[in-house]
């Protein structure tokens, strides 16, 4: 067991790398072909050819495109992700303050998601048709689709101006900018380390708005899902016979069919967790949110290759690296994957 | 398991009652001004390198220069406490300054920043550069005799006047060299560190800048000028106008810059808040390839001059944004000519066409920044050139896709703006109307003419005329001569709407005055007790 769990795990590590590979050399292609014009950005509109010239010649612009790629590519492999022409740090620095703005704001919302989504979708394959499930669809439908965008300008406009019950936008008030040192770069875990419990309040008032906007369109996935597992897994003979010995709804589903449906749900869960992750490019705009989203639209617009590229590899490896550790699991819970292995 | 779930709810209720406790605090402290604004475009901070509009705002407050524009547009001391004009040059005085690190604010940084200005020969050099200053005679002709003394040679392309306007500009911030040279790596005269530091002897210091998201100034104590009331400036990337709207309303920030048309108009007559329409000198421009067929047709562009109802744009979509004005020189300068009658005359645009041989009309394509106003502005155009027969494709895109276009003379039409580096016909007229060489191997990309082929000898020759010309009066004849060429030649670049910078402050702030190079000072600025 212990030998193809290994050699297994080879195999998809070595997947893994792969995918990543075909993901930078299509990314590459893509940003090289857009008509962006980085060195513009850098010098100014006003610049003459010549300096022009020298820029996109620092930049390494003027090489050939294969040069170009393997410049990259060897600068990665020793762990450089090159210079941000947005910022003009390197683009790891960048992404190390970026990325713990969206991983907070991504985690709570799935946190959220997941603790109202899966009861939610439970209830509703329970009491099919009842008044639950029907509204549980409607809340469904709803957050499937209206725009995200929508939800956020309408939330801030309720919540922040009109009942003044959460903070605005941005992940502090300003004049709690710059008070906590980062250590984790996450606003609630600093906050709490440097022992600034108010900081930790205002922080929390600023995420609790956008993280709720985003869990609700995870959530009505996360529901949808959940309630088609367990009606499924509530026709099946175990259940009937369960309900046969007198054991109550609740518990047929707490006990029985939870942790039939749980291998699915994790892969579920991953999922949602990775489209968080993947940056809310829409809620980081409307709520100012330092994230990762934000910085990769900002980069795109000017062209910022390496900034673009190193988020794409952050981003595809974060959606692969989840969807590997929800296969681990499936083969770690379900005994069937296990034995189909071997 | 019913115990943890009794307990998170609990919790939850909690929080949520904390949540209401602590978010009811909604006013900006009374020692800080936070500014609300778009700083997508800020990608340095370095006085020698960067020329946008935005960073500008915040380098001038970081730096003090030579002299400075005042927002009347007249030149004033800054760090030279006097200045002696001869037929040879300038000598200014310095007064006694000193950086934020303590250095002394001595003749050898001005002749530092001045040449680190003309050897980095970015953007940022332009302004110099176009006036005969570069990188090769900038050690000859800025030179320091002692600690306190300046002198700046005249280059022979420029008037004395004239060049004092020039060292108003921000680009040419006095840095501390001490300071600077510390941090020069691979020849790059301190660029890469001073992109996100600074090293200035202005009101305020860099506390942070974090790209797209806030950059946090704090008060020089010791500034010459006086300490400053504001111990803070915020100013917070707000990228959406309604949320921006917002803040303000509630009170979390004091100033909203970057505000759609329609949310500006929730403002207007508001109590609590004023809106202030900061002029910029500059211009919404309709830039015409003359290199396209039948843009070269000098009757094709007055055609189209003709065939543009500003007048309803300027009701329905400029608004607070920009006033009608086709002759690049804001209405209340000196020596500016009133605006030609080009107005919407469908029948007299067709009839123009038709002389020029296009009777039938073509069609063109129109690029534009996918950004308030210009893409309304592309759209109002589009509808008014159908009605005379042109017809217009629209394409959108971000800044650095229609600059490079822009620059490659890739378009039929494009919608640019411009700004005023001074407060006179020069500043803001000059980059209308100088195009020294033409050709597409000059690849002049830095000159706004050039990027739409129009050749203009004689206007290009006028335009160096007038910068020479050191009689005043002279001067200000020349300065009509050249409108009224620029009318006649039917522009290429032809300017439809002078632009305003409309901006919205909470009524508490007081003395911001919104400078019209946008260089606005904030060492002035108090804010009220809450009203």
């Amino acid at each position: 067991m212990k030998e193809l769990s290994t050699s297994e795990l080879g195999r998809r590590v070595l997947q893994l790398i792969v995918s990543l590979f075909i993901l930078l050399c299509v990314t590459f292609v893509i940003g090289r072909v857009m008509p962006a014009d980085p060195v513009g950005a850098v010098v100014g509109e006003l610049a003459d050819p010549a300096a022009y010239a020298a820029m996109r010649a620092r930049l390494g612009l003027d090489l050939p495109l294969y040069q170009q790629f393997f410049i990259y590519l060897t600068g990665l492999l020793q762990g450089d992700f090159g210079t941000a022409i947005l910022t003009g740090n390197p683009v790891s620095k960048d992404l190390a303050q970026a990325f713990p703005a969206t991983f907070e704001l991504a985690t709570l919302a799935v946190i959220i998601s997941t603790f109202i989504g899966v009861p939610l979708g439970l209830a509703a394959a329970l009491f099919r048709d009842s008044w639950i499930d029907k509204t549980a669809r409607v809340v469904a439908l709803v957050g499937h689709s209206i725009p995200v965008f929508w939800f956020g300008i309408v939330g801030l406009v309720i919540f922040y101006a009109g009942l003044n019950w959460v903070g605005g936008p941005g992940r502090v008030d300003v004049y709690y900018e710059g008070i906590v040192t980062p250590r984790t770069g996450l606003m609630l875990v600093d906050s709490l380390l440097e022992g600034e419990p108010e900081i930790f309040w205002n922080a929390l008032s600023h995420i609790i708005l956008p993280a709720i906007i985003l869990a609700y369109a995870a959530m009505a996935y996360i529901t949808r899902m959940t309630r088609s597992f367990t009606l499924e897994q509530l026709n099946q003979d175990y259940v009937i016979a369960a309900r046969a010995k007198g054991v109550g709804p609740a518990n047929t589903v707490i006990g029985h069919v939870l942790p039939n449906i749980a291998v699915q749900l994790i892969t579920v869960l991953a999922i949602s967790y990775g489209n968080l992750l993947e940056g809310a490019v829409v809620t980081e705009i409307v709520f100012s949110w330092p994230g990762i989203g934000q910085y990769m639209t900002n980069a795109l617009m000017i062209g910022d290759m390496n900034a673009i590229l190193a988020a794409t590899i952050i981003v595809g490896f974060i959606f692969m690296f989840l969807n590997f550790v929800a296969d681990i699991a499936y083969a770690l819970l379900d005994p069937r994957t296990r034995e189909a292995t071997q | 398991m019913k115990h943890f779930r009794k307990g998170l709810f609990v919790g939850a209720a909690i929080s949520l009652l904390a949540l209401t406790a602590s978010a009811a605090v909604a006013e900006t402290p009374k020692d800080q001004l936070v500014i609300g604004t778009s700083l997508a475009q800020v990608l340095s901070l370095d006085p020698q390198q960067a020329t946008e509009g935005k960073a500008n705002e915040i380098m001038c407050n970081l730096y003090d220069r030579l002299v400075l524009a005042t927002p009347g547009g007249k030149i004033a001391p800054q760090l030279a406490e006097s200045w002696a004009i001869d037929d040879k040059g300038i000598t200014f005085k310095l007064r006694e300054a000193a950086f934020a690190s303590g250095n002394p604010v001595t003749s050898k940084d001005v002749v530092f920043s001045l040449t680190r200005l003309l050897k980095m020969n970015q953007a940022a050099a332009a302004n110099l550069k176009r006036v005969g200053y570069n990188a090769d005679n900038v050690e000859k002709l800025v030179t320091a005799p002692d600690e306190r003394t300046v002198r700046i040679d005249l280059s022979g392309e420029v008037t004395p006047e004239l060049l004092l306007y020039r060292l108003a500009m921000v680009t040419t911030s006095v840095v501390d060299s001490v300071e600077v040279e510390k941090h020069v790596k691979d020849n790059d005269y301190g660029n890469a560190w001073l992109r996100t530091n600074s090293a200035g002897s202005g009101p305020f210091t860099l506390n942070r800048w974090t790209p797209n998201e806030i950059v946090i100034l704090d008060v020089n104590k010791d500034y010459v000028g006086g300490e400053p009331k504001m111990r803070r400036v915020v100013i917070r990337h707000v990228p959406e106008s309604q949320v921006e709207r917002l803040m303000l309303e509630r009170g979390d920030i004091d100033i909203a810059s970057a505000l759609s048309a329609s949310d500006l108009a929730t403002f207007q007559d508001k109590q609590g808040f004023q809106i202030q329409r900061v002029p910029t000198g500059g211009f919404y421009v309709l830039s015409m390839n003359a290199g396209n067929q039948y843009l070269s047709h000098p009757k094709v562009r007055e055609a189209i001059a003709y065939g543009i109802d500003y007048a309803g744009i300027e009701k329905t979509i400029m608004g607070p944004y920009g006033r009608v004005r086709t002759v690049p020189v804001p209405e209340n300068y000196e020596y500016a000519i009133s605006s030609p009658d080009w107005h919407l005359d469908v029948e007299k645009a067709k009839s123009l066409l038709a002389e020029a041989g296009f009777k039938d009309g073509f069609s063109l394509s129109l690029k534009t920044i996918a950004q308030t106003p210009r893409i309304d502005l592309a759209t109002a155009i589009q509808a008014s050139l159908a009605q005379i027969g042109i017809k217009v494709n629209i394409q959108q895109g971000n800044g650095s896709e229609i600059i490079a276009a822009h620059r490659a003379r890739d378009f039929d039409l494009l919608i640019p703006q411009t700004g005023a580096y001074m407060p006179n016909v020069l500043g803001s007229m000059e980059q209308f109307s100088s195009n020294p060489d033409n050709s597409k191997e000059a690849n002049n990309a830095g000159n706004f003419v050039w990027r739409s082929a129009w050749d203009i000898p004689e206007l290009t020759k006028l335009t160096a005329k007038a910068s020479l010309e050191p009689d005043a009066k002279k001067r200000g004849e020349l300065y009509v001569e050249m409108q009224k060429m620029f009318v006649d030649l039917k522009p290429a670049v032809l300017p439809l709407f002078e632009r305003y910078e409309p901006i919205v402050l909470n009524a508490r702030v007081k003395d911001y005055v919104g400078h019209p190079n946008m260089t606005t000072r904030l060492e002035a600025v108090t804010k009220a007790e809450t009203e």
